[in-house]
C-alpha cells in the first residue's frame, strides 16, 4: 500500500507540475496573418504614400453599376438591354424603385470609398505626426479630399440631401443629420478650396509620383462642378478660368481616339479611372466591366474579341439632334450603329438619306450586328478589337474611364459666362469654339446660353449624366420628357435605398 | 516541457506486486431459465486475468481470495461476485432491460444510462450501417429527436447538422456541433467510415455537453471507433454493398411550348424576338408551328445514374492482456451530375489496448483516411435551371465553337450563353483529402477499483491538396474562356489535444460516487498556400502544374494561417444514492486565445429521481422503471470567427500608369467580441413500461444564447461586423418512444417513433428593434419576438384580375395592371400609411427552421429474415425560392413549369402568380411570400430486407455466417416546394445538389 500512496503523491505532484507549466501566456497570442494597424511603423515615412495609393485603388475599383445608375437618366441615353434589368429601364423612365438592388449597391460603393479616403487622410496624419514630410502629408491628404469630393458630388447629385461623412468611422451615421444638396455642394467647394494650395500645379499626366493622380486642376474642376449645381456661376467661371489660364491642358485633336487607348492619361483629362492589363495577354488585369456597355453581337475585326450586354443605348433623340447639326466625328464617336438602328432612323422621312459614313462598321473595322436589346451602342465606352492587347478578349480591357476632361471645363466656363458671370481667362465664344473646332464644326460668335447647352449635349453625351443634371438645374423638364417619358421636378432625386432607410431611420423622414 | 513532464511521470510510476492466496474456482453460468450460457466473459476485476465459459456455460479459473469476479455477457446484466473460500461459484445472469444498463460515453468518461440526469441519445453501429452513405452523420437523419440533419447530395459532402435548433447567428460555419472522435475534436467527420464507428452519442443538453465548455454550445457528438475486447476469439468480418443512385423529384421546368407562351406574353419585344430566332435557327415544331422545334430538358441532360460501393474488412479480437481491432475500408461514390464528380476514400485503422501491468493500461488508436474528391461545378445546377428549352445541347451551326459545338443562347439573342455543358466539361475540381488521427493513452490504476489517472495525447493532421482547372473553350464572343487557368491550393491543419484526467470511484453503503478532475491543452494550427497559373499544356494532365504555366499572376498568390490555443480545467461529480437519487455536476474553465476575453467558466448541475425505486411504486403495473430528471448548464461557443479586436491594415493593389502598385487600406470597423454563452435548462423523464416493452424518453428544454455574436450591417457600406448584441432562445419538446416485443422464438418486432418541436426566437437585441440579414433584395430580419433571420416582406393577397379590382383597391399603385400581385396593406382605414403599400407593410413571412421534426422506424425479425423501414419528415419551415428571384437580375431565362403554367394568363386564370409581363416588373419582385414557400416534407428514409445464412453447409464445408441485404435508401420524398429538394440548410435555394435515392445490395460475412 505504501507504493500506491507513493504513486498517488507522485501523480498529484505531476499534475501540479503540469498545471503550473501549462502555458497560459499562449492565450495572449495575437491572431495570425493580420497586420494590426497599431503595429504600423509610422516613423517609416516612405510608407506615407501607401494609404493614399489604397484610396486610389478603391476609387478606381468602381462597381460596374455605379456609372450606369448615375448616368442613365437624360435624353442622351436610354437604358438599353431591353427585357433585362427592368427597374434599370424604369429608372431611365423616371419610375424609381427603392428596393431595386442597384440603388443600394451604388449608394454603398460610393460611401465605402469615401470612408477609405477618410481613412487614408487619418493614416497620413499619423505618419506626419511621427516625422513624415509635412508637405507630402499635406498633398496626400488634399488628394484624398479630392477623391472624396468627386464621390460625394456624384452621390448628392443623384440622391440630393445626404449624410456627409466626417471620418472613416461609419458608425457616426447613426447620429448624423441629413445635409441638403445645396449645402453638400458648398461643402465640396470648400473642401476643394482647402485642398488646392497643397496639390501639384500640373497636368495629372505630368506627375511622377502618382501619374494620373489628382492635381490642383482636378480640384478646381470639381469645385466648378459643385458650384454649377447651385448656380454659383461666378465661382464656376473663376474656377474654370484658373484651369484655362493654367495652360496645362489641351484638347486631344483626334476626338475618336480620345476615347480609346490613346485617351489614357491624355493631356485633355483632369480625372480618370486608371485600368491596365500590364501590356500582357494574360494574367494581372485591372479593368472596369465595360461589357455592360458593349453591343450584344458583333463581328470584331480581331476574331474572338468579346462583345457586351447591350445596355446603355444612345437615344434616337440625340442621334437626330446630331444629324440635324451635321455633326460627324462626335456622332461617330458617341454612337455605334446597327443596321436595325439605321433602318429605324430612316423610318423618319426627314432622315431617309443618311450621310455615307453612317454604317454598322466602325472606322476601326468592327461590325456591330443587329441585336434585340438595343438599336445602338455607346461609342465612348467602346474599345476597338484591334486595340486590345493580343490575348485579351474582354470588351474594353485596358481602357481608362474618363471622369472629367478639359472640354467640359471649357463648356462650363462658357455656360457660366452666358449666365452672367465674368472672366478674364477666356470668352464664352472662344471656349465653345475651341471645342467645336476640334471636331470640325464651324465657329460661332456671340454664343447664347442655349447654344452652350446644345454644345454640351453634343460634346458630353453619355458621360456621367451631365445632360440630365444640366436640364434639371435649368428646369428644362420638357427636354427630359421624350420618347413617352414625362419628367417632373419631383423625379429629380433617386429614393433612398430601402436597406439604408431600414438601417438609418433618419433617412425615412426626408423623402 | 510538457512532453518531458509526461515522461517523468511514466518513469516514476512504480511496479506493484501483491501477494495473495490463490484459489481454484469452477462453476456454471446460466440464464434465468437455467440454460447454460456459452461465451460469458469472466474477469478478475482490476486485472487482465479471466476466462470465457464453455459450450454449456461451465468455466474454470484460478484466482485469489478477496478478488472480485465480473461476469458479463451481451444482453445480460453484469454481475460481480466477491471470491471467498468457495471452490465453486454458479451464477444466474438476468437479461438486461434494454438500454438502461448500457454504458455510454460521456465526456472524459463513461456512465450507464441509468445514472444519467441529462439528455443523451446513443446510436449504435448496427443502426448506422443501414444507410448506404460515406457520411456517418447522414445515417442519423430521423433517428435522434432534436437532431436536424440536412442532407447533401454531392459525393463526399457532409450534411448540415444542428442540435436543438440554432443558437448562434449563422453564416460563419458555426452551426455544427462539436465532434469528438476518440477524444479528438473535429468540425466534421467526413473522413470516417460508418462501419468503423462503434457508437455515436449525441449530447443534447447543456448539462451533458458542458464538460466540453467553450466548444459545446451547438451540442456535442461523441464518436467511439470500434475496439476489440479482451479474451475474445479473433473475428474477421467483411461488409460490403454495391448500388446505384438515382436523382429524385427532379424539378419540372417549363418546356419549349410553355416557355414560348411565357415569352410571347412577356410584352418584351426582345424576348419575343429570341423565340423567333430559335425558330429560324432550329425550325418550327410540327405539332405547334409557333414553337421552335427544340425541347431540351436540361436537368435530364445533366443528370446521370451513378454508382456507390463500399467494402470493409475488419479484424477484432483479444487475449488476456491485449485487445485489438484493425480494419480497412474502401468507399466510392459517383455524383449524379454528369461531369467529373466523384468521391473515393480509402481508410485504415488500428486500435490496440494493452494491459501492461495490473495498474497500467496503455493503448493507441490510429485512423488514416485518404480520399480523392472531384467536386461538382455548382454553377451548372443554376445554369440548367435558367437555360432556355428552345435551344439544343449541341448546335452544329455554331461552327467556330471548340472543342465541341455546343449551342450558345447568345446566338438567339440572350444575354448569356446559358448552356451548362462547357461548365460541366471544361472544369475539374480535384481535392485530395488526407486525414490522420492518432492518439495514445496511458491509464494508471492508482488505487484498485477506485482511483485512476489517464493521460491522452491526440493529434489530428489533415492535408488538403486542391487543384481547380479551368480549360479554355470558345462557344461565341461572349461565351468563351480564352485562357486555361489552374489554381493549386495546399492547406494543412494540425490540431493537438493533451488531456489529463483523474477519476475516483467509490461505493459505500448505499452511496455511489464518481469524481473526475482533468486538464486539457489544445493547439489548433492552420496554414494554407495557393497560387494560380495561366496557360499551360492543357492536353497533358501531367503538366498541370504552375511551373508549366506561361503566366503566374502575383494577384493569384495567397498565403494565410491561423493558430489558436486553449487551456481548460474541468471536473465532474456524479452521485447516486441507492439507485434512487442522482446528483450530477460539472465545471469547466476554458481559456482561449481567440477573443479579447480570455477565460470562460461553464458550470452545470443535474438531479434525478428514480420513482420506481420508491415503495409506493412497487405495485404499479405500468412502470418498470421511471426516472424524472432535471438539469441546468452553461456552454460557450468559440466557433464564431475570431475577432481582431483592433483595426487592421490590408494591402490593396491597383494599376497606376500601367504599372501595378500596392497601397494600404485601414479598416476602422472591427469587432471586439466576448464569449457567446448558451444557458440551458432541461427537464425530462426516462421510463420503461409494460414489462420493459415500451421505453420512453421525454425532454423539454429552453436554451438561451446570450451575447450572441450577430453580423450588424454598417450603414452606407458593404461591411457587416460581428457584435455581441443578442439573446436567442431555442426551446422544444423531444419525445422518443420504442416498443419492442418478442411474439415467439421466431418472430419479434420493434416500432419506434421520435419527434421534436422547436421554437426559435430572438429574445433581445440589446436595445435595437431588429437586425437585418439576408440580402437587400431578399431581406431576412431578426426581430425581437420572432425567429432568427425570419424572411421579411410583403404578404400577397392575390393577383389583380381586372382594372375594376385595381380601381377599388386604394393600395394599388398607379402603375398597376391586371396580372400584377396584390399585396396586403397592413394598416386599416384611418391609420397612418393606409392606402399605400410601403415599408410598413412588410411582415415576417416565416422561418427556415422546421418547428416540427419526426422520425419513425419499424423492424421485424422472422426466423432468418430481417425487415426494417424508417421514415423522416419535418414541417413548419420555409424556403426562399431564390431561383425564381433571379429574374430581378436576369429576366430572360427559363422558369419552373409550375410557375409557367400557373401564372396569370388572363382574367380568372391565376390568383397565385403574376403575369409573364408582371414577373419582370419591380412591383412584383418585392420580397413577398410569392418567393417564400412551405418546406415541409415526408420521406421514406430507408427500407431494408436481410436474410441470414447460418449453419448452411456446402459440399461438406460450413459456409461462414453471412447476411444478404437489400436496401432502398430515401426512395420516396413528398413535398410541395417548387424545387427538387426541400432540404435547404439555410433556407435559401439557389443551387442545391439533388438528393438521390440509393438502391444497394449488400453482403456481410463473418469468419
Amino acid at each position: 500500500m505504501k507504493r500506491i500512496n507513493n504513486i498517488i503523491r507522485i501523480s498529484f505532484l505531476t499534475l501540479a507540475v503540469l498545471f503550473a507549466t501549462a502555458c497560459h501566456d499562449l492565450l495572449d497570442e495575437p491572431a495570425e496573418n493580420k497586420a494590426f494597424t497599431e503595429e504600423t511603423d509610422y516613423t517609416n515615412s516612405d510608407n506615407m504614400i501607401l494609404p493614399l495609393i489604397g484610396a486610389y485603388a478603391e476609387f478606381y475599383a468602381r462597381g460596374w453599376e455605379d456609372f450606369p445608375l448615375i448616368a442613365v437618366r437624360g435624353d442622351d441615353v436610354n437604358a438599353g438591354g431591353l427585357g433585362d434589368q427592368q427597374d434599370y429601364a424604369e429608372t431611365d423612365k423616371y419610375n424609381y424603385n427603392k428596393d431595386y438592388w442597384m440603388y443600394n449597391s451604388v449608394w454603398q460603393n460610393l460611401y465605402n470609398d469615401m470612408f477609405v479616403a477618410h481613412s487614408a487622410m487619418e493614416q497620413v496624419e499619423l505618419y506626419r505626426n511621427n516625422g513624415g514630410n509635412n508637405a507630402n502629408a499635406d498633398q496626400y491628404i488634399a488628394e484624398a479630399k479630392v477623391l472624396r469630393g468627386f464621390l460625394l458630388f456624384q452621390l448628392s447629385r443623384a440622391w440630393g440631401a445626404i449624410i456627409i461623412p466626417t471620418s472613416s468611422d461609419p458608425s457616426e451615421f447613426y447620429v448624423a443629420a441629413i445635409t441638403p444638396k445645396d449645402e453638400v455642394m458648398k461643402h465640396i467647394s470648400d473642401q476643394m478650396d482647402e485642398a488646392i494650395p497643397y496639390l501639384p500645379d500640373m497636368n495629372p499626366n505630368a506627375r511622377t509620383d502618382i501619374r494620373g493622380g489628382v492635381t490642383k486642376y482636378t480640384a478646381l474642376a470639381i469645385k466648378a462642378l459643385a458650384n454649377l449645381e447651385i448656380k454659383e456661376y461666378q465661382k464656376v467661371a473663376d474656377a474654370t478660368g484658373q484651369i484655362i489660364s493654367g495652360g496645362k491642358f489641351t484638347l486631344e485633336l483626334d476626338f475618336y481616339e480620345l476615347f480609346k487607348i490613346k485617351g489614357k492619361l491624355n493631356s485633355e483629362n483632369l480625372l480618370e479611372l486608371q485600368y491596365s492589363d500590364m501590356g500582357t495577354g494574360s494574367g494581372t488585369n485591372y479593368s472596369y466591366l465595360y461589357a455592360f456597355f458593349g453591343s450584344q453581337d458583333w463581328t470584331p475585326k480581331v476574331k474572338g474579341a468579346g462583345s457586351g450586354w447591350g445596355f446603355y443605348e444612345p437615344s434616337m433623340k440625340y442621334i437626330k439632334f446630331m444629324l440635324d447639326r451635321k455633326e460627324t466625328v462626335r456622332l461617330e464617336t458617341s454612337v455605334l450603329f446597327t443596321d436595325r438602328g439605321i433602318a429605324e432612323i430612316k423610318k423618319d422621312a426627314k432622315y431617309a438619306s443618311l450621310p455615307a459614313w453612317v454604317s454598322n462598321t466602325t472606322r476601326s473595322g468592327d461590325k456591330i450586328n443587329d441585336y434585340a436589346r438595343a438599336l445602338f451602342a455607346t461609342g465612348k465606352h467602346y474599345l476597338p478589337s484591334d486595340q486590345l492587347t493580343p490575348g485579351r478578349t474582354d470588351y474594353g480591357t485596358n481602357k481608362n474611364f474618363t471622369c472629367i476632361r478639359y472640354a467640359e471645363v471649357l463648356l462650363m466656363h462658357a455656360e457660366a459666362l452666358t449666365q452672367g458671370a465674368t472672366s478674364s481667362a477666356m470668352t464664352a465664344d472662344a471656349a465653345v469654339n475651341a471645342v467645336r473646332t476640334r471636331v470640325g464644326m464651324q465657329a460661332l460668335s456671340g454664343v447664347t446660353n442655349a447654344q452652350v447647352m446644345d454644345e454640351k449635349y453634343a460634346e458630353l453625351a453619355m458621360e456621367w449624366g451631365t445632360r440630365f443634371y444640366d436640364m434639371v438645374r435649368l428646369g428644362n423638364t420638357s427636354e427630359l420628357s421624350y420618347d413617352g417619358r414625362t419628367f417632373t421636378a419631383n423625379k429629380t432625386f433617386l429614393p433612398y435605398p430601402q436597406t439604408q432607410v431600414d438601417l438609418l431611420p433618419v433617412l425615412g423622414g426626408v423623402q | 516541457m510538457r512532453k518531458l513532464c509526461l515522461f517523468f511521470f511514466l518513469l516514476l510510476s512504480v511496479f506493484i506486486v501483491e501477494a495473495q492466496q490463490k484459489v481454484a474456482l469452477s462453476g456454471k453460468v446460466t440464464d434465468n431459465t437455467g440454460v447454460g450460457l456459452p461465451g460469458v466473459s469472466i474477469l478478475v476485476k482490476g486485472t487482465s486475468t479471466g476466462t470465457v465459459t464453455g459450450i454449456d456455460g461451465d468455466y474454470k479459473l484460478e484466482t485469489s481470495t478477496g478478488s472480485t469476479l465480473v461476469f458479463s455477457f451481451i444482453g445480460f446484466v453484469s454481475q460481480e461476485i466477491l471470491v471467498g473460500n468457495q471452490s465453486s461459484i454458479d451464477v444466474m445472469l438476468q437479461e438486461s432491460v434494454v438500454g438502461l444498463d448500457e454504458v455510454i460515453v460521456v465526456g472524459y468518461g463513461k456512465m450507464t444510462v441509468k445514472d444519467l440526469t441529462s439528455s443523451i441519445t446513443t446510436v449504435k453501429s448496427d443502426e448506422l450501417v443501414k444507410t448506404p452513405t460515406g457520411q456517418a452523420m447522414q445515417a442519423l437523419q430521423g433517428k435522434v429527436a432534436g437532431l436536424q440533419v440536412v442532407s447533401s447530395g454531392g459525393p463526399g459532402d457532409s450534411p448540415t447538422v444542428r442540435v436543438r435548433g440554432i443558437g448562434s447567428y449563422p453564416g460563419q460555419n458555426n452551426e455544427a456541433p462539436l465532434y469528438v472522435v476518440d477524444g479528438m475534436f473535429f468540425d466534421n467527420i467526413d473522413f470516417l467510415n460508418t462501419a468503423d464507428i462503434a457508437s455515436v452519442s449525441v449530447l443534447k443538453d447543456a448539462s451533458a455537453a458542458a464538460i466540453y465548455g467553450v466548444r459545446a454550445a451547438n451540442g456535442v457528438v461523441l464518436i467511439e471507433t470500434k475496439s476489440g475486447t479482451y479474451n475474445q476469439k479473433a473475428e474477421i468480418t467483411y461488409d460490403g454493398y454495391y448500388g446505384t443512385q438515382v436523382a429524385q423529384n427532379v424539378l419540372k421546368m417549363a418546356n419549349a411550348e410553355q416557355f414560348t407562351t411565357m415569352a410571347m406574353e412577356s410584352g418584351s419585344a426582345a424576348d419575343q424576338s429570341f423565340v423567333l430566332n430559335a425558330m429560324q435557327r432550329y425550325g418550327r415544331s410540327r405539332v405547334n408551328p409557333n414553337v421552335p422545334d427544340v425541347n431540351t430538358d436540361w436537368y435530364n441532360e445533366i443528370l446521370r445514374p451513378a454508382s456507390i460501393q463500399n467494402h470493409s474488412l475488419n479484424f477484432t479480437g483479444g487475449g488476456n492482456q491485449a485487445s485489438y481491432s484493425l480494419g480497412t475500408n474502401y468507399f466510392s461514390q459517383d455524383g449524379i451530375l454528369d461531369m467529373k464528380n466523384q468521391y473515393e476514400r480509402f481508410n485504415l485503422r488500428a486500435k490496440i489496448d494493452f494491459k501492461a501491468t495490473d495498474w497500467l493500461t496503455v493503448g493507441g488508436n490510429v485512423v488514416f483516411s485518404n480520399a480523392l474528391k472531384f467536386n461538382d461545378e455548382e454553377g451548372a445546377w443554376n445554369q440548367a435551371y435558367f437555360a432556355v428549352p428552345i435551344m439544343p445541347v449541341y448546335d452544329e451551326q455554331n461552327v467556330d465553337a471548340w472543342p465541341e459545338h455546343f449551342s450558345n443562347a447568345q446566338d438567339l439573342g440572350y444575354r448569356s450563353g446559358q448552356n451548362p455543358f462547357p461548365t460541366l466539361l471544361y472544369n475539374e475540381n480535384r481535392l485530395k483529402i488526407r486525414k490522420t488521427i492518432a492518439n495514445f493513452y496511458a491509464q494508471f490504476q492508482l488505487v484498485p477499483e477506485k482511483l485512476s489517472f489517464k493521460t491522452t495525447y491526440s493529434q489530428a493532421f489533415s492535408a488538403l491538396d486542391e487543384r481547380n482547372v479551368n480549360l479554355p473553350y470558345y462557344m461565341g464572343n461572349n461565351f468563351q474562356r480564352p485562357d486555361a487557368t489552374l489554381t493549386q491550393k495546399l492547406s494543412e491543419y494540425s490540431n493537438q489535444i493533451w488531456d489529463n484526467v483523474l477519476t475516483y470511484d467509490d461505493q459505500f453503503d448505499n452511496h455511489s460516487i464518481t469524481l473526475m478532475a482533468g486538464q486539457s491543452y489544445r493547439d489548433e494550427a492552420y496554414h494554407g498556400l495557393s497560387a494560380q497559373g495561366i496557360n499551360f499544356p492543357v492536353d497533358q494532365e501531367n503538366a498541370w502544374y504552375i511551373d508549366q504555366a506561361e503566366t503566374i499572376p502575383t494577384t493569384g498568390v495567397s498565403d494565410g494561417g491561423s493558430r489558436q490555443y486553449g487551456i481548460s480545467y474541468f471536473g465532474r461529480l456524479s452521485y447516486n444514492y441507492n439507485n434512487r437519487y442522482l446528483v450530477y455536476g460539472t465545471m469547466r474553465a476554458d481559456g482561449s486565445s481567440k477573443y479579447q476575453q480570455k477565460w470562460g467558466y461553464f458550470p452545470t448541475i443535474g438531479a434525478g429521481w428514480v420513482v420506481t425505486e420508491e415503495g409506493f411504486m412497487a405495485d404499479n403495473k405500468v412502470f418498470d422503471y421511471l426516472k424524472l430528471r432535471a438539469s441546468w448548464g452553461q456552454l460557450g461557443n468559440d466557433k464564431i470567427q475570431a475577432s481582431d479586436g483592433a483595426s487592421t491594415t490590408e494591402i490593396i493593389k491597383t494599376a497606376i500608369d500601367d504599372v501595378e502598385v500596392s497601397g494600404t487600406k485601414t479598416t476602422s470597423t472591427y469587432s471586439t467580441l466576448e464569449w457567446e454563452v448558451a444557458e440551458e435548462t432541461n427537464v425530462g423523464l426516462t421510463a420503461q413500461m409494460f414489462g420493459n416493452r415500451l421505453s420512453a424518453d421525454i425532454d423539454y428544454y429552453i436554451r438561451d444564447t446570450k451575447n450572441a455574436a450577430i453580423y450588424v450591417k454598417i450603414p452606407s457600406t458593404t461591411t457587416s461586423i460581428l457584435k455581441n448584441v443578442g439573446i436567442i432562445r431555442n426551446s422544444g419538446i423531444e419525445v422518443t418512444l420504442n416498443w419492442r416485443n418478442k411474439i415467439s422464438e421466431d418472430l419479434s418486432y420493434n416500432v419506434g417513433v421520435n419527434f421534436s418541436t422547436l421554437k426559435n426566437e430572438v429574445r433581445d437585441l440589446y436595445g435595437q428593434p431588429y437586425i437585418d440579414g439576408g440580402s437587400a433584395e431578399f431581406r431576412q430580419r431578426s426581430i425581437v419576438g420572432e425567429p432568427l433571420l425570419a424572411f421579411f416582406g410583403y404578404k400577397v393577397l392575390g393577383v389583380y384580375q381586372n382594372q375594376d379590382e385595381i380601381d377599388v383597391d386604394p393600395a394599388a399603385p398607379d402603375s398597376a395592371v391586371p396580372g400584377d400581385l396584390k399585396y396586403q396593406d397592413q394598416q386599416k382605414e384611418g391609420e397612418d400609411g393606409y392606402g399605400v403599400i410601403d415599408d410598413d407593410d412588410r411582415v415576417v413571412l416565416g422561418s427556415y427552421f422546421p418547428n416540427f421534426m419526426y422520425g419513425g422506424n419499424i423492424g421485424i425479425n422472422y426466423k432468418k429474415w430481417e425487415f426494417s423501414a424508417s421514415i423522416v419528415g419535418q414541417s413548419g419551415n420555409k424556403i426562399l425560392n431564390r431561383k425564381r428571384g433571379e429574374i430581378i437580375w436576369t429576366s430572360d431565362g427559363n422558369m419552373d413549369a409550375d410557375l409557367a403554367v400557373n401564372c396569370w394568363h388572363g382574367e380568372g386564370t391565376s390568383n397565385k402568380y403574376p403575369s409573364s409581363a408582371g414577373l419582370r416588373k419591380g412591383w412584383n419582385q418585392k420580397m413577398s411570400d410569392y418567393f417564400v414557400e412551405d418546406g415541409s416534407f415526408f420521406r421514406i428514409q430507408n427500407i431494408q430486407l436481410a436474410y441470414n445464412i447460418t449453419g448452411v453447409k456446402l459440399g461438406g464445408t460450413k459456409i461462414p455466417e453471412s447476411k444478404v441485404i437489400l436496401t432502398a435508401d430515401r426512395p420516396l420524398t413528398l413535398f410541395k416546394y417548387n424545387g427538387f429538394n426541400p432540404e435547404v440548410a439555410n433556407g435559401i435555394d439557389t443551387q442545391t445538389y439533388p438528393i438521390p435515392a440509393v438502391y444497394t445490395i449488400g453482403l456481410n460475412v463473418r469468419f
